[in-house]
């Protein structure tokens, strides 16, 4: 039989195992090419752009579970490729007794067992890379098909093949080292019925007592015996189990952190009141967050559009208003101005930062004790004694700047220090927050306002509203109420982050078949111990609850490894300052707890399966 | 005397691919309380499956075959495994200890799945070691005993819920002559007990012990020895 035709008719003969591992490394690889693909399409690069700036923004959340999600996937690919390629070496180690037994020389039956790892690892690879773009397309259609204008862009293929590329070679290295194990055990070895390979370790668990009870104690006996494999099967379940975490807790979270910085910068129950240009541009430029719109260019400062000092404190005298904020809004160039740090490498030392780049930007002039809006600042907010500070937008700063809080940026021809950087999804990041007092001398030398923002009570807002239209009527302002735009806001992140958690899907479809894997060889390692049960009057529930507790007591310990990793990870490493509330640890714990669950019911499917086999044909099997 | 065992007309086919091969052929056999049946024949003569049969292992394919007044082929798995652990205690050819527990515990296991107390089990359990002379060797694993060794726990298992059935499969076969004649002591008093007892054999020390030895050929009794 050629080099070829024997793998190929020995992996169809097997086609449970083997369709378990290509199953396993087609999902890795489907779920890191989707991740990457739509990440970068959605407009957002991977966490390595922003390294060495600042590590702020919406795109940093997202950008950097996405790169942790693609690690950790092509980890798993390759441990489960791996853990999956050893479980079947370790029903195969007999064949390679008899192949070596037979004359067959070490290096042709390694050849062999390589050409099939190869096999499957180049058909899942392939497979993977083509349900992961189809995936990508259907999302990124989806998106649009909801209305919201996500662009098309060119599919990556130098990323596509990257991604392939690492796959192909982490599967061979880890999937190669149970083979090489396997072709060394001698022929003797092999062919003896007493020889497991990586699946007996002697004494199988003194530890456990008679007390814990019957079940328990052969689950685990069970367990101990396989200790090898156990432990193979326990580091790759945690590891899959972390990411399975890593995604549902931490696209949770973030989905609402995005949300809840969205919520904060934007505000809940706030009306704008200014001329109906104004407030059309101003909506304009707040969905520019989720939908690209072209905006005519405007006259801020024409007459129309002045707010006098008088209508600002008659509308913030109105009953239910609980705030206003006046502000001054305009568009404008504005400049970097470098600044200086201390040379890392000689603290004695200065050295010039940033450059003397230029970008469009709005330019908002705020009375800081005024301000409504709650952003997630890095660094610091406006204080009433700030006169030449500015708090600049997360796109600006990222996209303009090399170290914002060290260098000033130059606005109507005057520098201003950064004093913080917000993450606002109003003119999608690129804004200037400047105190009023200082933008007003500079633009026309006294103080005035285009708009006025006013906090108001949610459970009286119809009667406010109405007394705002009144307030305003026989002027050219209009009021207008931000809940229905925020609402845009909050769905496009929603939607945005409830693809992202298909990934949960991904990885749990991985640890299942992880875990039945496992299942599988040790329930074929004990079906003639069950048999033997069986024989003695032990009833198929009694059987299937021994598999039901080994899977239990697996997938607790990896549980609880992935579960404590991926979640201190989450909260520690992933999310700058998650939001997290009641909900979000009770849908973090609800899923998690599901995730479980399900894996321990998959383990059914081999006890019921084994249980329904004849005894006398369990118990007539070597 | 209460009828053990009743068989009539028992057929047992097995189907290798398209191939059936007849294991039992038109049998028929009665078994009082207290009998001591030997059964001799070839390899392939039908006395493992007819022991299968009578223990509830198997189904028949065709006929009757009625155990303490139970017709076995109407019964469900759940019944039958009641049924094994209540009637039935089984020694096999290849001994079939379950791997992962001592001695003991494999003595004490049917009487664990009987829901018998722990204190109970564990009195009982060192008795029947001590009845098989391997009170010594209780907390060791199977691998860790002897062939006969093992023999010798497989029986104290069979023993553990007292049952008044015994089937015994070649519990000589792959012993030494020196360790077959402690089985056969075993088996004497276990005759001696009263219990009923059905050895698949071809040891003449056993067959010598028997009210009744049957021939088995191709699946049928030929001649029975009284």
């Amino acid at each position: 039989m050629n080099e070829i035709a024997f793998p190929v008719k020995d992996l169809m003969r097997r086609k449970f195992q083997t369709g378990l591992t290509m199953i396993g490394l087609t999902i890795c690889t489907a779920a890191t090419i989707f991740l990457t693909l739509f990440g970068e399409n959605i407009g957002f690069e991977i966490t390595l752009v922003t390294g060495g700036k600042l590590t702020t923004g919406f795109s940093n959340v997202f950008s950097r579970f996405i790169f942790t999600i693609s690690v950790l996937n092509v980890l798993v690919g390759a441990l489960v490729t791996s853990f999956l390629i050893y479980l079947s070496m370790s029903e195969r180690v007999r064949d390679v007794g008899i192949m070596k037994a037979t004359g067959c020389l070490s290096n042709i039956a390694f050849g062999y067992f390589l050409t099939e790892l190869s096999i499957i690892v180049f058909t899942s690879c392939a497979a993977g890379t083509i349900i992961g773009v189809l995936t990508h397309l259907t999302c990124i259609h989806a998106l649009n098909t909801m209305g919201f204008s996500v662009s098309q862009r060119p599919l990556n293929l130098w990323a596509i093949l990257f991604i392939f590329f690492i796959f192909i070679v982490a599967s061979h290295i880890l999937g190669t080292q149970p083979i090489i194990k396997a072709i060394r055990v001698k022929p003797a070895e092999a062919l003896s019925p007493l020889y497991s390979f990586g699946t007996t370790s002697g004494e199988p668990g003194k530890l456990a007592s008679s007390k814990p009870g019957l079940t328990l104690k052969v689950a685990y006996r069970a367990l101990m015996r396989r200790k090898s494999a156990t432990r193979r099967a326990i580091i790759c379940l945690a590891t899959v189990l972390t990411l399975t975490t890593i995604t549902i807790a931490g696209g949770i979270t973030a989905s609402q952190t995005t949300q809840g910085y969205v919520e904060r910068a934007v505000g809940r129950d706030i009306v704008i009141v200014g001329h109906p240009d104004l407030t059309r541009k101003y909506v304009n430029l707040l969905s520019q967050f989720f939908e690209a719109k072209e905006t005519e260019s405007i006259d801020y400062l024409d007459s129309r559009y002045r707010i006098s000092e008088s209508l600002v404190s008659e509308l913030s005298a109105i009953s239910g208003v609980f705030k206003a904020d006046p502000r001054l809004v305009l568009e404008t160039t504005v400049y970097e101005v470098p600044g200086v740090i201390i040379d890392p490498e000689e603290p004695n030392q200065y050295i010039p930062v940033g450059d003397h780049r230029l970008g469009e930007a709005l330019v908002l002039g705020v009375q800081p004790e005024r301000v409504i809006n709650e952003w997630l600042v890095f660094g610091r907010v406006l204080n009433e004694t700030d006169v030449y500070s500015a708090v600049i937008g997360d796109s600006l700063a990222l996209e303009m700047f090399t170290d914002p809080q060290k260098q000033a940026i130059m606005v109507f021809g005057k520098n201003f220090d950064i004093a913080g950087v917000c993450l606002d999804p109003l003119n999608n990041g690129n804004v200037v927050y400047v105190p009023l007092d200082a933008l007003s001398t500079l633009v026309d030398g006294q103080l005035s306002y285009n708009f006025l923002f006013l906090k108001i009570d949610p459970s009286k807002s119809l009667q406010v509203l109405a007394e705002i239209e009144k307030q305003v009527s026989g002027t050219m302002l209009e009021p207008l109420e931000l809940n229905e735009i925020l609402g845009k806001h909050l769905d496009f992140l929603g939607y945005i982050w409830s693809f992202v958690m298909f990934l949960p899907l991904f990885s749990l479809a991985t640890a299942t078949l992880c875990l039945l894997s496992y299942m599988m060889l040790s329930v074929t390692g004990q079906q003639r111990e069950f048999g033997i049960m069986r024989a003695l009057g032990a009833k198929p529930k009694a059987i299937v609850k021994i598999v039901f507790t080994e899977a239990l007591i697996v997938t607790l310990i990896s549980g609880a490894i992935g579960v404590f990793v991926g979640l201190f990870f989450t909260f520690e490493f992933l999310i700058p300052e998650p939001i997290i509330s009641h909900f979000t640890l009770i849908s973090v714990a609800g899923w998690l707890v599901l995730v479980l669950v399900f894996l321990c019911s998959s383990s059914l499917y081999p006890a019921v399966k084994v249980v329904k086999k004849s005894i006398v044909r369990v118990l007539s099997q070597p | 005397m209460e009828r053990v065992v009743s068989a009539s007309s028992l057929c047992k086919d097995y189907q290798i691919g398209s191939l059936t091969i007849p294991a039992l052929r038109d049998l028929n056999l009665e078994v009082e309380e207290g009998e001591f049946v030997s059964m001799y024949g070839p390899s392939g003569a039908g006395k493992t499956t007819l022991l299968n049969l009578i223990g509830g292992l198997d189904q028949p394919t065709s006929g009757e075959i009625v155990v303490f007044g139970h017709d076995l082929s109407t019964y469900d798995e759940d019944f039958l495994a009641t049924f094994r652990s209540a009637y039935v205690g089984f020694v096999f050819q290849s001994y079939n200890l379950i791997s992962t527990l001592t001695a003991l515990e494999n003595v004490a296991f049917p009487m664990e799945l009987a829901g018998w107390s722990e204190e109970r089990v564990k009195k009982r359990s060192e008795k029947l070691l001590r009845l098989v002379g391997l009170s010594h060797r209780a907390n060791h694993f199977p691998a860790q005993l002897s062939g006969g060794e093992q023999q010798r726990v497989a029986f104290a298992r069979a023993l553990a819920n007292d049952p008044p059935l015994i089937l015994v499969d070649e519990p000589t076969g792959n012993l030494d002559v020196e360790t077959g004649l402690k089985i056969v002591w075993i088996l004497e008093k276990l005759k001696a007990k009263g219990k009923t007892i059905m050895v698949a054999t071809h040891d003449e020390r056993i067959t010598r012990l028997a009210n009744r030895t049957l021939h088995l050929r191709d699946g049928r009794i030929v001649a029975t020895d009284e």
